[in-house]
């Protein structure tokens, strides 16, 4: 190598590590509001968008007539310009809606709601079609009225119904024409790709570069801004959004730190907020879900179709220590289907399994539940004399020994609280002398070995977001779900159940709903097909120092409030 | 490790067998590398037998099951918990144990089933000839040239969740053309010598002259690239635990690597990130200098006994 | 070319090609007998067993296996490999998308290792038995046995927290992509920057076989008898090393390089898991644990396709370059 090669290789060397270790510089006037997702969202379509952070990116676009508020009971009317009026009829609304505009420019109108709604039904696109079937007719009366008429009346309309996306009828029009042709048209919806999502929301989609970023700006027709709804001075007051994909959460806890980033959309574990607290420009959000996560039980066969073994499994396992110990306090306990902050359907007055007792009162209480149903062991957990002892050899009723049970579990790296809650209650369960184990099982298997198979004994499994409307109940636990890939996964058959299940989704009076809906509540408190556990509370993450307003809601900080009011910090 | 297909002289049916032995044991002791391998396999074997002792110490020292009553996350390394304890309480220095005995198990089976695959499929391809030989050397290559991880990868999908013995069946399936072509060139050389001669001659079957007369004499090379074998064994495993495709009943240090990863513990606990991976590559190399010294013994050996033929 | 070569090559394609059909077949049946489905994975309360079902009859997963079967093939020779279950794209386009980043990565790492290799391999064969040699050796043998997603992590936590000279994931900055102002060049270096860190992880674990490799080939070149004649002639020793015995000595490195494709392409499938990387491999990975039987497949067979195609290369590349061997 000659001198001269030498000295060029040198220069070349010192210029590229000039550039690499120079920060980007920042024309003044740029800021974007960074933010972390957890994964890649899976696709721009919004029939097909079934994974949170696709959603999260198209909640910026497009926008649903109806929401919920911070702080507000009552629905608050968003691309509606009120609430809606119903007939003497009680199935018949007319909704007004906003002067509002697509991205593109063009009007906003009844057609677009009424097109919709329409696709929905025709196609029967799998997330919102059972809120839409018993809709019957969706007319624009007028470009700002739309009217709907339902086969019967449906508490579940208002909440359920009437909060779907709507999209533009020009966006779709030619897509769900060509779909009408295909063979398998829902498949032919779903593939779309849609490049420009055309919306109403704040914000509209500038660029996607595919596993790196999503590049979005604010939308300047967007209807909101400016106008005060549910009581809030909307903007958005952000110019632009840099979504950026992070792989793994301590990487982007790391950006968080060093100021990539302003916010991570995702949950994060509660051994994080000791070290993030310690950051002056951090700020940790702890807010309710939504959510319940429970062990459930196989009533199809022995022998969790005894309901007693289920009481007394139900008295074993100590809520309050997995909230303690494995959530590190970030929960609560939950004692009904319904999440107790669900405040108006929540039915405070249930049966609450060995609250407050300690391990060997909560092992005497199984015992007696035990002993009383015909339950025989050779060694009891709890002796003539009264005390606690290692038990064995636990025999069901009929006098055959009992064979080990199986919880399954989603693997720890995929739930380290699931897991480990599997854990403890093995070795709860095995206390009394019922042979559990805990297994892990990929995800995906194990939701077809419970869904589909029906094939376990227990598994621990959750919801992560539950509606308000309490209309879940109906679908886990009444008999004509109990089929392959039906979400009454434990095999419920209860008559009583299932006649006051189907009269409270047709019941209008909120009352009277309420009434029903808290009978249910009782009646799966005392059955026990599905143990509910825990409900942990959703931890995100923000920095303060460039951007303030942040609206903390039921499921967090990472909604359309806290994007409509966010503004730069001076 | 040497490349190109040097054609190995095959040896004599060995008169003295155990001098022959304590001779090969002997340079092989010689060798420091060899010496080395030897220590280090026996410093995780020892490992592996101590697994069983902590969960019958304290049942809180079970590597799967086992939490700390007081502690709940991650901690570094304090009396009670040599190495510390991992995202949900567990004892990490049981967990690597553990690891050390799922890596022999599933190193060794693997090597050894792909080992028997290879061996089987060599011999029987350089002693029957002609078709069944194209065949199977057709698919020797077929197989060799795919990357096993992925290919193992994609038949996970296949069980839903791979159990640990799964896995080791997958891999043994996916590593034996390597070695069935080394046996096979040995037993086309040894097809035609003067006691196979003889033997065909004296009337024994196919069979019996397979595994009587060229099996024993294959033996060596076999044994030798089984060392081989169980490196790549616990790389896969290992690196499949790790992209989360592994048994998550079992404990494997390469399922630690993927706690450590997906818990977001890779910068906060270096006491939990280092100990697996150090251990992994110890072993594979401490299996990789074994196979080496072997090999040095073997070779020499072997062109010394060729060459008094 | 003579008539033994074209023999040999048509004989190679016609053998790849059946390998690759082979493969496409099993690819089928085990993705259509695999238990999971990707609706199963859909955890919404909101849709029943009739969506589901509705949703797999428009996946086509309801057929009866040898229509199946059929249409695939179909597809597979006209050049539609599907649309993915996930992204609901068609699998092509994303892996038009994803595969430049993993021909950059991979065949800059595999360059770099291989001249590496072959040039200190080099050297440390003309310095056998000194300490150099010993400690190079040892150096490359531990670098060999490292276990790559481990190393990575390391290298992650060394080079990108700690010092926190280099990016700690992904390809590129957004910020620097989405500045209008920013030019092609700054664009790139971005790229380079994020491609340091997995480019040494590949470089490290894959350097040391070919060093091995070309120490051990050029000990056994420096006595052929060419080499004699060499010295005879007066030539000195560098002139010697360099010119004759390292070019014929790097030749058995060009076949370890396709022998170990296969487990550089594992390599590479690790390290774009760890680093984010967007390429192939990752994309692979995410397509297995997601039952996305299209793009799994389309991804498999591609990187089949190009170990074949890499390992006939390789023969022939060998098989023109030494004079000695002729099919």
């Amino acid at each position: 190598m000659t001198l001269c090669t030498k000295i060029n290789r040198a220069l070349l060397l010192i210029a590229v590590s000039v550039l690499w270790l120079c920060p980007p510089g920042w024309a003044e006037t740029r800021q974007p509001l960074r933010i972390g997702l957890g994964e890649e969202p899976r696709t721009l379509n919004i029939w097909m968008a079934s994974d949170a952070n696709s959603n999260n990116i198209l909640s910026q676009i497009y926008q649903p007539l109806y929401r919920h508020a911070p702080g507000e009971t009552e629905m608050v009317p968003w691309l509606a310009a009120g609430p809606p009026e119903m007939a003497a009829d009680g199935v018949t609304y007319q909704v007004r809606l906003r002067p509002a505009r697509w991205s593109d420019g063009s009007a906003f109108t009844a057609a677009d709601v009424a097109f919709t709604c329409r696709l929905i039904k025709e196609f029967k696109i799998p997330r919102h079609y059972s809120r839409w079937k018993f809709v019957d007719q969706i007319e624009a009366v007028d470009d700002r009225t739309v009217r709907f008429i339902l086969k019967e009346p449906m508490a579940i309309f208002l909440t359920r119904s009437l909060t779907i996306p709507i999209v533009s009828e020009k966006e779709w029009r030619e897509v769900a024409a060509s779909a009408r042709k295909q063979k398998k048209p829902l498949a032919s919806l779903f593939n779309h790709t849609v490049k420009r999502p055309l919306g109403t929301g704040p914000f509209v989609l500038e660029k996607w570069h595919k596993g790196a970023y999503l590049h979005m700006k604010k939308n300047d027709l967007f209807f909101g801004q400016g106008l005060r709804i549910g009581g809030r001075l909307l903007g958005p007051f952000v110019e632009e959004i840099l979504f950026k994909i992070y792989g793994t959460s301590d990487v982007a806890m790391l950006a968080l730190k060093k100021g990539a980033i302003d916010m991570y959309w995702q949950g994060i574990q509660p051994g994080y907020i000791e070290n993030l607290e310690q950051h002056p420009e951090i700020r940790i959000f702890s807010s309710e879900r939504s959510a319940l996560y429970y062990l459930g039980f196989n009533l199809r066969k022995p022998p969790f179709d005894d309901p007693a073994l289920r009481r007394a499994a139900a008295m074993l396992v100590d809520k309050s220590f997995i909230i303690k110990r494995v959530l590190q306090g970030y929960g609560s306990r939950m004692d009904s289907i319904i999440p107790s902050g669900n405040e108006f359907w929540y039915n405070p007055n249930l049966t609450e399994y060995g609250e407050d007792l300690n391990r060997e009162q909560r092992i005497r209480a199984a015992y007696r539940i035990l002993k009383q149903a015909g339950y025989r062991w050779t060694q009891p957990p709890v002796d003539d004399s009264g005390k606690v002892q290692p038990a064995e050899g636990l025999r069901l009723p009929g006098g055959s020994l009992m064979e080990s049970v199986t919880i399954l579990t989603p693997p720890a790296d995929y739930d380290p609280h699931r897991a480990i809650s599997g854990l403890l209650i093995q070795q709860w369960l095995r206390q009394a002398g019922i042979p559990a184990s805990s297994r892990p099982m990929a995800f995906g298997a194990l939701l077809q070995q419970v869904k589909a198979r029906h094939d376990f004994d227990a598994f621990i499994l959750g919801y992560g977001r539950l509606s308000l409307d309490p209309d879940y109940l109906r679908i886990f636990f009444h008999s004509e779900f109990d089929r392959e890939r039906g979400w009454n996964m434990s095999g419920y058959h209860n008559p009583e159940f299932d006649r006051i299940a189907e009269a409270s989704e047709k019941t209008m009076d909120l009352e009277a709903r309420r009434l029903r809906i808290y009978k249910m509540q009782e009646i799966i408190a005392r059955d026990v097909p599905y143990l509910p556990i825990y409900l942990p509370r959703e931890i995100e993450a923000v920095r303060t120092d460039r951007f303030t307003g942040w609206v903390q809601m039921l499921e967090g900080i990472g909604n359309i409030w806290s994007f409509c009011q966010l503004s730069p910090v001076n | 490790m040497k490349t190109g297909n040097e054609q190995r002289d095959a040896f004599a049916a060995p008169a003295g067998r155990r001098e022959w032995l304590a001779g090969g044991w002997a340079l092989f002791w010689e060798n420091p590398i060899g010496k080395i391998g030897l220590i280090l396999m026996a410093c995780f074997a020892l490992m592996a037998a101590a697994s069983f002792v902590p969960p019958l110490l304290d049942p809180m020292y079970h590597p799967m099951h086992g939490v700390d009553p007081e502690i709940s996350h991650a901690t570094g390394p304090s009396a009670a918990h040599w190495l510390g304890t991992d995202f949900i309480g567990r004892d990490i220095f049981s967990q690597l144990l553990a690891g050390a005995r799922i890596a022999f198990m599933v190193g060794l089976s693997a090597a050894f089933m792909s080992i028997f695959f290879g061996t089987l499929i060599g011999m029987i391809s350089g002693y029957a000839g002609r078709f069944a030989d194209t065949v199977l050397m057709r698919l020797a290559d077929m197989v060799m040239v795919m990357p096993t991880l992925l290919v193992v990868l994609i038949l996970s999908s296949l069980f839903g969740q791979l159990r640990i013995w799964t896995i080791v069946l997958l891999i043994a399936l996916f590593r034996w053309p390597g070695v069935s072509r080394i046996i096979r060139s040995q037993t086309l050389t040894l097809k035609h010598r003067p006691f196979i001669e003889a033997a065909r001659v004296a009337g024994a079957s196919h069979l019996r002259i397979i595994f009587r007369h060229i099996l024993p004499n294959v033996l060596p090379l076999a044994m030798l690239y089984m060392t081989f074998r169980v490196t790549s064994a616990i790389i896969i495993e290992a690196a499949l635990a790790f992209l989360g495709f592994g048994d998550p009943g079992t404990v494997s240090w390469g399922m630690m690597l993927q706690w450590v990863w997906k818990t977001g513990h890779m910068f906060q606990a270096p006491y939990w990130l280092l100990p697996p991976g150090i251990c992994i590559s110890l072993l594979t190399l401490s299996f990789y200098m074994l196979g080496r010294a072997m090999e040095e013994v073997l070779d020499p050996r072997l062109r010394k006994e060729g060459e008094s033929d | 070319m003579t008539m033994e070569i074209r023999r040999y090559i048509l004989g190679r394609l016609f053998q790849i090609t059946l390998i690759f059909f082979v493969i496409l077949t099993v690819l089928f049946l085990l993705f259509r007998l695999a238990p999971g489905d990707p609706v199963s994975r859909m955890v919404d309360p909101n849709m029943t067993p009739e969506d589901a079902q509705r949703l797999i009859e428009q996946l086509g997963l309801d057929l009866p296996m040898w229509q199946q079967y059929l249409i695939y093939l179909e597809n597979f020779l006209k050049g539609r490999f599907g649309i993915s279950f996930h992204y609901g794209q068609p699998v092509s386009e994303i892996i038009l998308n994803r595969l430049p980043n993993t021909i950059l990565l991979f065949t800059s790492s595999i360059l770099l290792a291989a001249f590496v290799g072959v040039f200190l391999g080099k050297i440390v064969s003309w310095k056998k038995g000194e300490r150099i040699d010993t400690w190079v050796t040892i150096g490359a043998l531990v670098c060999h046995t490292l276990f790559l997603p481990w190393l990575a992590l390391i290298i992650i936590w060394v080079f990108a927290y700690w010092i926190g000279w280099f990016p700690l994931t992904g390809m590129i900055s957004a910020e620097i992509w989405t500045d209008p102002s920013a030019g092609l060049l700054r664009k790139g270096l971005d790229i380079a920057h994020h491609m340091a860190l997995p480019l040494i992880t590949l470089f490290l674990i894959h350097f040391g076989s070919y060093l091995l490799v070309m120490r051990s080939s050029m000990l056994d070149t420096l006595r052929e008898d060419y080499i004699l004649t060499a010295r005879a002639k007066g030539l000195d020793e560098a002139t010697i090393r360099n010119r004759h015995a390292a070019p014929n000595a790097a030749l058995p490195v060009i076949t370890s390089v396709g022998l170990s494709l296969a487990f550089s392409i594992n390599g590479g499938a690790l390290t774009e898991t760890v680093f984010t990387w967007p390429g192939l491999g990752r994309e692979l990975v995410f397509a297995v644990s997601n039952n996305d039987y299209p793009l799994a497949q389309a991804s498999f067979l591609l990187i089949a396709a190009v170990v074949l195609t890499a390992n006939l290369v390789v023969d022939l590349l060998y098989a023109y370059l030494d004079p000695r061997i002729r099919y």
